[in-house]
């Protein structure tokens, strides 16, 4: 007999999960005004939206009845909260990375990026990660100049010769 | 259809220094991203989409090519040095490639790899510019009756092919579908699910969407890999390479024409595969794989000997210029990469469909002898360098994700100078990984993606035609019943194939493999 939680993450689970979540967006779909709005060729504007998401629920339910239900994916079997979410942390400093570095600069934000980012990932050697971090900017914005994109000049505008 | 003007005018296109230069750099960082294990052709290619957007078209297809040939066979150097194939298509040249490394027949193992993948992609790419002309101008034929009937053919094969579960792969075509409605109507030009979001009035772009799915996704992967697992693996690497690149003797004529049979059997499988949309070169690989098996067993395949290399290496490579035939003669891509070369050609103001032929021959022929260019560049890199690219597989993951990581976002970025773009590259980088924990497939979410406004379209004009008669406008020509008995045939016929291929036990084996280190997973 398999627990809980063992059963959320076998096929069954996830596509129980998958129609729980597209049911509640298809209904959300048909209480919104705009789906039901008529275009000039006699569609709603919400049909192919709708359409979508039926199909979706229907290849969810699939996976519920399906001979293959009691599966379980490998990398969901082995999914572990706490690495996921130093995946989470990525995507997060990524975008903040991007977003100072479009004010600052990119010769200035990306070694710093580049630097703690080698860091997090498991090489615990500071001046190892430095000097990685900053060769890494340098070929790369070498390269980006060198076909012709300009890449976020920053505090450093006017000062850079390219 | 044959235009002597227009193949003057490719000759001007592609034989400028820009074109060789570009395409010489696209076979070497090919070769090298396909021996980086966790990096693929979709990951190269969807970093390197956005500069093309800064060149003519012709360099632009020659870096992109160039990087699709040389991933495909760069794939197999780190398969047969350390039993972990760079890419999954190279996950069937394990089983021997890597016996006869252990042998202390590396060198002799990466060569093969290297002359039957140049040997099938040459003569698979002479099959597409033999094939796709003929059938674009059938295309041209069609009304959008028979248009809608063709994506939805697309959208049987790629969402039942892909992946390892049928339901799954529809999922993820279905989701492609979905995503592609957010933006305008295409009809009112009416602005629909962009949930109030001003900025996505005008969909998805595609750019962000594929380096999100592909780069970002990959890298997350590889990131949540490196925070999980402590274990080094480099030390052994390290003398393994060393022992490649000291090991003697290299590939004789002799053993070359000895493999002609895997190489046909490959050649031809691989080129099959390669034209049906969503079974991709990992099927064409091991399809061929189990088949010369089967065919020769007194060679003793999958014991380490030449012609398994052989048999792998011709199926993948084969399949390379194939897949380009769905997207030149219908519009339609049949792989990732061609989904791609199709979103680079449109980048350009050159919209893969039927009409490309007549409205862009000059690009259609520059393509097609970048196609065949590309293997004499593949060819000469492999050969001098192939060995050295086996260092490649010991860079230390810890860089390779931040900079990948740092490319992506900027890469994102440089293509429209918009910084949502960066933001939803990001969103599908998680979505990517997500997919991958799921095992959902990611070519159906991206072919039925690129494709669907084309079925809306059709569908729509179908039916304006037809008055509103559903019935009339589906299946009111013969040419549209055919092809919905066309579909039914092809979705079984293929769906067989991959039934072979898991009677052949090796399918299963082909994504763990790739995440396998220094041990075979062959049988």
């Amino acid at each position: 007999m398999k627990r809980p939680r063992e059963l959320l993450k076998c096929n069954q689970g996830i596509g129980f999960i998958f129609s729980l979540v597209l049911i509640g967006f298809l209904v959300y779909l048909e209480l919104s005004p705009w789906v039901h709005r008529e275009v000039r060729d006699g569609f709603t504007l919400g049909f192919f939206p709708v359409l979508a998401v039926v199909l979706l629920l229907i290849f969810s339910l699939i996976l519920i009845v399906d001979p293959r239900r009691k599966e379980t994916a490998e990398d969901l079997e082995a999914f572990a909260l706490k690495p996921f979410l130093g995946g989470v942390l990525i995507v997060g400093a990524t975008w903040l990375y991007f977003v100072v570095m479009r004010t600052v600069g990119f010769l200035i934000m990306t070694p710093i990026y580049l630097l703690f980012f080698i860091y997090f990932l498991g090489l615990r050697l500071w001046l190892a990660c430095a000097v990685s971090a900053v060769v890494m900017t340098v070929v790369v914005y070498g390269a980006f100049t060198a076909i012709g994109i300009k890449l976020p000049p920053g505090i450093l505008e006017g000062i850079l010769p390219f | 259809m044959f235009q002597p003007e227009a193949i003057l005018e490719a000759f001007r296109l592609f034989f400028t220094l820009e074109v060789f230069y570009w395409m010489a750099i696209g076979v070497v960082a090919g070769v090298g991203v396909g021996a980086i294990p966790g990096l693929s052709a979709a990951t190269a290619i969807a970093l390197m989409l956005p500069f093309t957007f800064t060149m003519q078209v012709a360099p632009a297809l020659g870096l992109l090519i160039g990087l699709y040939k040389g991933s495909v066979f760069g794939g197999s150097i780190s398969a047969i040095s350390f039993a972990t194939p760079g890419t999954s298509e190279a996950a069937a040249t394990v089983y021997d490639g890597y016996k006869l490394m252990k042998k202390g027949q590396g060198r002799k193992a990466i060569e093969m790899a290297l002359y039957s993948s140049v040997s099938a992609d040459t003569a698979s790419d002479l099959v597409t510019i033999c094939v796709a002309p003929p059938l674009a101008m059938v295309a041209l034929k069609f009304g959008p009756a028979e248009r809608f009937w063709l994506v939805v053919l697309a959208f049987t094969l790629i969402g039942s092919l892909s992946g390892k579960h049928l339901a799954k792969g529809l999922i993820s075509a279905s989701l492609g579908i979905f995503l592609a409605t957010i933006g305008s109507d295409p009809v009112s030009a009416v602005p629909r699910m962009t949930f109030g979001v001003w900025w996505l009035s005008g969909g998805i772009p595609f750019i962000p969407f594929m380096i999100g799915l592909f780069a970002m996704a990959a890298m997350l992967k590889e990131g949540i890999k490196l925070l999980r697992e402590t274990e080094v693996v480099e030390k052994v690497k390290a003398s393994i390479v060393d022992g490649l690149l000291k090991s003697g003797a290299g590939l004789t004529l002799k053993e070359y024409v000895r493999c002609w049979k895997e190489m046909l059997i490959g050649f031809s499988l691989g080129s099959f595969v390669g034209f049906l949309p969503g079974l991709g070169s990992t099927v064409g690989a091991f399809l061929s794989y189990g088949v010369a098996k089967q065919v020769s067993p007194e060679k003793k395949i999958g014991e380490g000997v030449l012609e398994g290399v052989a048999a792998a290496e011709a199926g993948n490579n084969a399949t390379v210029g194939p897949t380009l035939i769905p997207l030149l003669a219908f519009g339609i891509p049949g792989s990732i990469a061609a989904a791609m070369i199709g979103a680079a050609l449109m980048l350009q103001g050159a919209t893969p469909s039927p009409r490309m032929f007549k409205l862009y021959p000059e690009i259609v022929y520059a393509l097609f002898m970048i196609l065949l260019v590309a293997n004499v560049f593949n060819l000469g890199v492999g050969r001098i360098f192939g060995r050295f690219y086996a260092r490649l597989g010991l860079l230390p993951k810890q860089l390779l994700v931040p900079l990948v990581f740092m490319m992506a976002t900027i890469g994102s970025f440089a293509y429209r100078g918009n910084p949502y773009d960066v933001l939803l590259a990001l969103i599908f980088g998680l979505m990517g990984y997500m997919m991958g924990v799921f095992e959902i497939p990611s070519a159906p979410i991206v072919i039925s993606f690129l494709i669907t406004p084309m079925m809306e379209s059709n569908l729509r004009r179908a039916l304006i035609i037809s008055r509103g008669e559903w019935i009339q406008a589906l299946f009111g020509s013969p040419l549209s019943i055919g092809l919905v008995v066309a579909m039914v045939i092809l979705t079984f016929m293929a769906l067989k194939m991959k039934a072979a291929e898991k009677i052949a036990g090796v399918q299963g084996e082909t994504e763990k493999s790739s995440d396998q280190d220094g041990k075979p997973t062959g049988p």
